[in-house]
């Protein structure tokens, strides 16, 4: 991965120097909480409902081993012994002190971590695949533009006070894990008839109180003018975009009101005062290539007698290959799927124990690599097949190796009311609910592929629009409700849900998630996904199904 | 019936007021019948701010003989995440138990009103 330079650490260390001040000034009246709070938001630390909390970046979402010991060993110290992994790829600490963070802050920069563009109105973290590096599908190593990107927007003094937060996906497979049609900006990798590389460009994706999935504002940008492609769209989107309503101030909002076209146009006539001046010198993404050189993988048979053997052994690993292990671009070497969503348990969340595992075996069977999807799970991206049984049987024994990746019960849930000051309703007892309904593990595989989405309110950081099944908490007169949409995608198919009819009481939903499936299994022709018999079906027997049993 | 609650500005933990002072369990919190001295009660807490941040007045329901706040975002407040049993609901007890089974709903007016007013 990306070794930080001195400037980096320095940056880093600055950045916690200068937090200690602030916060000590605070405590100490010397200023109030109304000027505080927009300098502890930048450092990613928010007030919430029973402490404060800090928001960890985890740049394009990958770690080493030693970061992730770390952060076990901040979630020991300063939490309550875990942490909680989000839909942007960052780990959130949930119990954190205000007077501890200069100390945690000092200890992330120890280990070329921070929580820098986790918060406030910037450029976010990046999102890019988690399986860069390892799938043979992509077309050139996402990271490496990512790295770019966050050496690029970190402290650019033109895009810190952007009309609202921004945040940008790269991907470079078909397959996309990166939901990159529903960023502000999603990037993905082409490669033009010439065999030169470049970018699809799509702006104006987002999810919140108003989604939409991003239009494509550029088919082709040559992948040496990324930068001064962005510098332009971000600076149409500082110029116009809407500083006077934050409900209306993120790009998606300037791009519907304007048009894709009339912003495309804008954007090319900006690009065009630019020039490449601002781009990437070549030599600049050599050097940062050279960080993602591959790694020194050895020339394995594609055939490992010790992994088919053990899987015909052993049930519970072949159903852990069948669902947790993906093809590895190397011959003898496979992607493993770390699962945060043991049933019953919280999703995303990890123990600062479950860090450590995850990080002696990446350190030992790994090549020192761990990522971090926007599904809230963890992926060990380069292990021999050979190894494959003693990594499962680890992760195991660690409660992290629940066979179900992109099953039923791989749920992504944000905090909801049980943590966060935003939330109307609770997410996580409903994953936790539905996912008890789905234990069973033959009958998850018989369901198949569905993704289940669920945010606390509107702002929808479980992502719930783009969930096959997508569920919304929303406050009626106090009491917890939730509205189901079916049929989104947060995929390369992208759509928004669709709403399936009035919201449900809590004690409700998972039995409705119960009834869908039963009428997705009764409609199912073929190999058909429930998002694709729902695309075919449309919302009526669904619904039918739902409220015939609500009434 | 009130009671007046904040977080703590050098931890986040959910405080009450008590005579003065701010107390972390709910069950010692000071309950006000009377409105003219919770908002006196608020605006004393409102005055400490190296000490808490955000004060402001929830709404009390009577549970099982004692009180609990009719909002269930206060409730989780008082009490704790419900996916883990590790907020301050861990102590247990009675008045642990009347917040766990008190009902009622309604929208915590104070904090409404604190976010109206920012």
């Amino acid at each position: 991965m990306y070794q930080y330079d001195t400037i980096d650490k320095a940056m880093l260390e600055d950045r916690a120097a200068e937090f200690r001040g602030q916060v000590a000034r605070r405590l100490a009246g010397e200023i109030t909480e109304d000027q505080f709070k927009p300098i502890r938001l930048m450092n990613g630390l928010y007030l919430q409902l029973h402490a404060y909390m800090l928001r960890v970046a985890i740049p394009y979402g990958t770690l080493n081993p030693t970061q992730l010991r770390k952060l076990a060993w901040i979630a020991r110290t300063y939490d309550k012994g875990y942490g909680h992994f989000t839909t942007r790829t960052n780990l959130q600490f949930h119990w954190i002190k205000l007077a501890d963070t200069p100390e945690i802050l000092d200890q992330l920069a120890s280990v070329d971590l921070h929580a820098i563009q986790t918060s406030g109105n910037c450029i976010r973290n990046v999102t890019s695949d988690p399986y860069a590096g390892a799938t043979a599908e992509e077309l050139d190593d996402p990271r490496v533009w990512a790295e770019a990107m966050r050496q690029w927007s970190t402290f650019h003094p033109e895009f810190s006070f952007l009309p609202r937060k921004f945040k940008i996906a790269i991907t470079a497979a078909p397959k996309d894990r990166t939901a990159a049609k529903v960023h502000d900006i999603g990037l993905v990798l082409r490669r033009a008839r010439d065999g030169a590389l470049g970018f699809e460009v799509m702006v104006g994706g987002g999810l919140g109180r108003t989604p939409y999935v991003g239009p494509t504002i550029r088919e082709f940008l040559p992948a040496n003018r990324l930068f001064s492609y962005l510098e332009a769209i971000l600076r149409v989107y500082n110029r116009h975009g809407r500083r006077d309503n934050a409900f209306k101030a993120r790009i998606k909002i300037l791009v519907a009101a304007l048009g894709k076209e009339e912003f495309a146009r804008q954007v090319e006539a900006e690009w065009a005062k630019i020039g490449d001046s601002t781009d990437l010198p070549d030599t600049e993404l050599a050097r940062i290539r050279g960080a993602f050189a591959p790694k020194s993988f050895e020339t394995l048979p594609a055939r490992s007698e010790a992994f088919e053997t053990a899987k015909a052994a052993d049930p519970a690993f072949a159903r852990f290959v069948r669902n947790n292990v993906k093809p590895h671009k190397k011959p003898g070497y496979a992607i493993v799927d770390v699962s945060l969503k043991a049933i019953g348990d919280t999703p995303g969340d990890a123990s600062a124990e479950q860090m450590e595992v995850v990080a002696d075996l990446a350190e030992r069977y790994g090549q020192g690599d761990v990522r971090v999807t926007h599904e809230q799970n963890l992926v060990l991206p380069h292990v021999k097949l050979d190894d494959l049984p003693v990594v499962h049987a680890a992760l195991a024994a660690a409660g992290l190796a629940t066979p179900n990746i992109n099953l039923i019960s791989d749920i992504i849930a944000c905090p909801g009311l049980d943590y966060c000051a935003l939330a109307n309703a609770r997410a996580i007892p409903i994953a936790q609910h539905i996912a008890e309904k789905f234990r069973d593990q033959e009958r998850a595989e018989r369901v198949g592929e569905l993704k289940i989405k669920i945010s606390g309110c509107i702002n929808a950081c479980g992502h719930h629009h783009v969930g096959h099944i997508g569920i919304l908490g929303v406050d009626k007169k106090g009491e917890e409700f939730y509205q189901l949409t079916l049929g989104g995608s947060g995929a390369e198919d992208a759509t928004v849900g669709q709403i399936l009819g009035p919201a449900l009481p809590y004690d409700r939903v998972a039995d409705a998630v119960d009834t869908l499936v039963d009428v997705y299994l009764r409609e199912r022709q073929g190999d058909e996904r429930f998002l694709d018999t729902f695309r075919r079906t449309g919302t009526a027997p669904f619904k039918e199904a739902v409220y015939a049993d609500v009434h | 019936m009130k009671a007046l609650t904040a977080n703590r500005l050098s931890d986040g933990e959910v405080v009450f007021w008590k005579g003065g002072q701010w107390v972390e369990r709910f069950g010692d919190a000071e309950v006000f019948a009377d409105d003219e001295a919770a908002i006196a009660a608020e605006a004393h807490g409102k005055n400490q701010p190296t000490v808490v941040v955000d004060a402001y007045l929830i709404d009390l329901v009577e549970s099982e003989g004692l009180w609990a706040p009719v909002s269930f975002r206060e409730r989780i407040r008082a009490l704790g995440p419900t996916n883990l049993n590790h907020g301050k609901q861990e102590e247990g007890g009675a008045a642990i138990q009347a917040l766990q089974h008190a009902h009622g709903a309604a929208r915590s007016s104070g904090r409404v009103n604190l976010i109206k007013r920012k």
